[in-house]
């Protein structure tokens, strides 16, 4: 740029700045007023989006997807296009030349003119440039980034509007072919919104992160309940297991109890998830940790360490609202019901081997229709019938069924409790009602 | 006794200077375009605000990083809205930044006598994108760890010197405590001591060839 050009630029703008603003006081307020705006939005998605709870890492699971920031979505979906040999081309030529062209574009971009109808060529390049990051984002975003990016469009298209028509200069040239290449873009983008998110309105997994002691305890509770408790016991009060060596005989293998003041002062929540997660393998325990083998996550085995430790060691201090027994307890001439009662004793007592994948004569116990109609003696509780297979076996009878002895319920260690039996019972006396509302009904 | 304090200060501060310089500029007539810079700046330091609280309770290692934040966003008093806020405030920084280098470019103030203040400003915004890059991975959860991991192998690809990049990035051939400790250090003491001194020199060419008037017909 020669000299004139410049002493004509910087004449222009000595004359544009007389008489016209001051930062102070004219144009602050504007400062001012978008800060305190961006303040209480701040303030807005802290408090009721609030941050996405994530897992505990785990370096395992291989099979999790990562997903990077939004803002390098754009980036993530670009490599796609550069498989294999190819990648570092899409990974670092290309994106360092676009770096390079954007730090040094006032050096190379010589055009001095400044109004938007000289420089075509720029304008179109970049709006090009964002156009593509804006796709590419969206092809890569999920249903939140996706509306989160539309209702943007809503406000910069607003926003772009309101600034074209109230622009200071009345007559520009490019305006209304602006207004309709906005509006198509504006189309456009909606629609790549809209097919987007329809594309990806299978509803994803979503994984329960939990916060507090409670939830974790409860969560614990459940995974203890199905992992633990068939050698375990409910209350970790152990029993007897069966181990089939390598050589087909099979020897029973006493299990000491987990929950005793002996276990809970010697041991802490390092060595329990430590155990848990590498197991006992010499004495009969399988890996628990996804890291050995298992199939538990690292938050999921705090989980149960969490529900372990508060609910056995008479040291800890339970928080409040924490549920230590889920099971309530049934009054004088309450009838129990499957939701309030059954549930939650099957789910601890039972559950661990009635399931899918153990041996358990095909009587699975995951829900209400299950545990009346499945199993290979079923009906294995008939309404009425205080001689049901169910009750037999859980008030230590055994029953010959069509492929055998069935044996005493739970087949190891102690009988239930006594009052859990008797939820059985009454239950079964009443007519098996599945909900609170039957039951009450069936009381009158 | 306040003027006393007052015209002391001044005499040593000079006040009236500053007055002159940080806030009676004039400029040309401006619109709501041009508070972006301001909405930036604001940004970075409300991420600095809420950064700096947020290390009070965070611990930077792999045993612990998950434990801490799970404690300021459960036990701390507003833990979770420190957090919320420095969260957003992220996101929010890097589309402002963005909007408002889109709004340089389209008004051409990048042109001459600005084009430092533009050069500047676009490290800023590599800088910007680092902050957001770094802190991603101090949660220290499942998405953080699995994206650093993706990322830091990208820049394992580049043929040469891929190997390299990937081990300087973190720290060692895996993503381990070396990695954490080295994008905390990044995004708590080096990218922001940079950022602070750039936006320094930003605002240092903004108030010396002061805001560009908006193009006319005859630029
Ligand atoms: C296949 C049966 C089996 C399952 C399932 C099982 N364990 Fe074990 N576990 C054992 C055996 C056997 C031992 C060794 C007991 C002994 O030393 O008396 C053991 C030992 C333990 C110990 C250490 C006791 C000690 O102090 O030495 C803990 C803690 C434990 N198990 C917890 C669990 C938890 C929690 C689960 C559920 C995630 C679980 N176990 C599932 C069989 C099992
Ligand atoms: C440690 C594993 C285990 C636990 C815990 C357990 N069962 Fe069983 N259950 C079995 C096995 C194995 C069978 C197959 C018959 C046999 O070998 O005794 C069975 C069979 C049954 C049957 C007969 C099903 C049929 O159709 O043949 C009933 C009824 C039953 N169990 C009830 C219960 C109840 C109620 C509980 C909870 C209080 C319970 N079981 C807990 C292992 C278990
Ligand atoms: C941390 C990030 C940034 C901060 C805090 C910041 C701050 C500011 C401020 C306060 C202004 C004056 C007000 C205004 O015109 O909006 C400004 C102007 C400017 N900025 Fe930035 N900026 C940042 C990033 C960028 C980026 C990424 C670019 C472009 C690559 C850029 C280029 C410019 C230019 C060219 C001007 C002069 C505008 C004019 O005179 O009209 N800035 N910046």
């Amino acid at each position: 740029m020669n000299d004139e050009m410049k002493k004509k630029i910087n004449d222009k703008y000595e004359a544009s700045i007389q008489n016209a603003e001051r930062f102070w006081p004219d144009s602050i307020y504007k400062d001012l007023l978008v800060a305190f705006g961006l303040f209480i939005l701040l303030i807005g998605l802290a408090t009721f989006l609030g941050v996405h709870p994530e897992p505990k890492v785990d370096p395992t699971d291989a099979t999790y997807v990562p997903r990077p920031e939004w803002y390098f979505l754009f980036l993530f979906e670009f490599l796609k296009y550069f498989p294999g040999q190819l990648e570092w081309v899409g990974a670092a030529v290309i994106p360092g030349i676009l770096v390079g062209l954007l730090i040094f574009l006032p050096l190379y971009d010589k055009n001095p003119l400044r109004h938007n109808s000289k420089r075509k060529v720029a304008l179109g390049i970049m709006s090009a440039i964002v156009s593509a990051i804006v796709i590419l984002t969206l092809m890569a975003s999920t249903i939140m980034t996706n509306m989160i990016a539309f209702i943007l469009f809503l406000l910069l298209a607003g926003v772009l509007f309101f600034s074209l028509y109230k622009n200071p200069e009345k007559e520009i040239a490019w305006k209304k072919p602006a207004l309709w290449v906005a509006s198509f873009a504006f189309l456009a983008l909606t629609g790549v919104t809209y097919q987007q998110t329809l594309a990806m309105a299978e509803p994803t997994e979503e994984v329960h992160v939990a916060s507090s002691v409670p939830e974790k305890m409860s969560l614990g509770q459940d995974l203890y309940s199905i992992e633990c408790v068939e050698c375990h016991g409910p209350d970790g009060e152990g029993g007897e297991i069966t181990v089939t060596a390598a050589d087909g005989t099979e020897e029973k293998l006493p299990v000491k109890s987990i929950s005793s003041n002996d276990e809970m002062y010697t041991r802490s929540d390092e060595s329990f998830y430590e155990i848990i997660s590498y197991g006992q393998p010499s004495l009969g325990m399988p890996p628990f940790g996804g890291a050995h083998g298992g199939e538990l996550s690292p938050s999921e085995l705090e989980y149960i360490v969490t529900f372990m430790r508060y609910t056995w060691d008479d040291r800890a201090d339970v928080p409040e609202g924490a549920v230590t027994s889920a099971v309530p307890v049934l009054a004088e001439g309450e009838v129990p019901s499957y939701e309030v009662h059954v549930e939650p004793v099957v789910k601890r007592q039972c559950l661990s081997c009635h399931r899918e994948g153990k041996e358990n004569n095909n009587y699975l116990m995951e829900d209400y229709a299950g545990i009346l109609n499945n199993g290979d003696n079923a009906p294995n509780v008939v309404a009425g019938d205080m001689d049901s297979i169910l009750l037999q076996t859980i008030q230590g009878h055994e029953v010959e069924g069509v492929n055998g002895t069935i044996h005493v319920m739970p087949p190891n260690g102690k009988p239930i409790k006594d009052a859990y039996i008797d939820i059985f019972i009454r239950w079964v006396e009443a007519g098996m009602p599945e909900t609170a509302e039957d039951a009450s009904a069936l009381a009158e | 006794m306040m003027k006393n304090i007052y015209a002391w200060l001044d005499e040593r501060l000079g006040f009236d200077d500053m007055y002159k310089m940080l806030l009676d500029r004039p400029e040309p007539h401006g619109n709501w375009w041009n508070t972006l810079g301001s909405a930036s700046l604001f940004l970075f330091i409300m991420q600095g605000v809420t950064g700096i609280f947020l290390t009070v309770y965070y611990a930077p290692t792999p045993d612990h990083a998950y434990d801490s934040i799970q404690y300021i966003m459960n036990d701390v008093a507003f833990g979770w809205l420190i957090r919320g806020m420095h969260h957003w405030g992220a996101s929010l920084m890097v589309f402002v930044v963005f909007i408002h280098m889109l709004r340089t470019f389209f008004s051409a103030s990048y042109k001459y006598p600005r084009e430092l203040t533009w050069m500047v400003g676009s490290v800023l915004f590599l800088l910007t994108l680092g902050m957001g890059f770094t802190g991603y991975l101090l949660p220290f959860n499942q998405r953080a760890y699995w994206a650093t991991v993706v990322a830091t192998n990208i820049g394992g690809v580049v043929p040469g010197i891929g190997p390299f990049i990937l081990r300087a990035l973190r720290g060692g051939t895996d993503v381990s405590a070396l990695t954490l400790s080295r994008f905390f250090s990044a995004h708590i003491w080096m990218l922001p001591a940079a950022l602070a001194g750039l936006i320094g020199l930003h605002l240092y060419l903004i108030m010396r060839h002061g805001e560009s008037a908006y193009p006319d017909q005859d630029d």
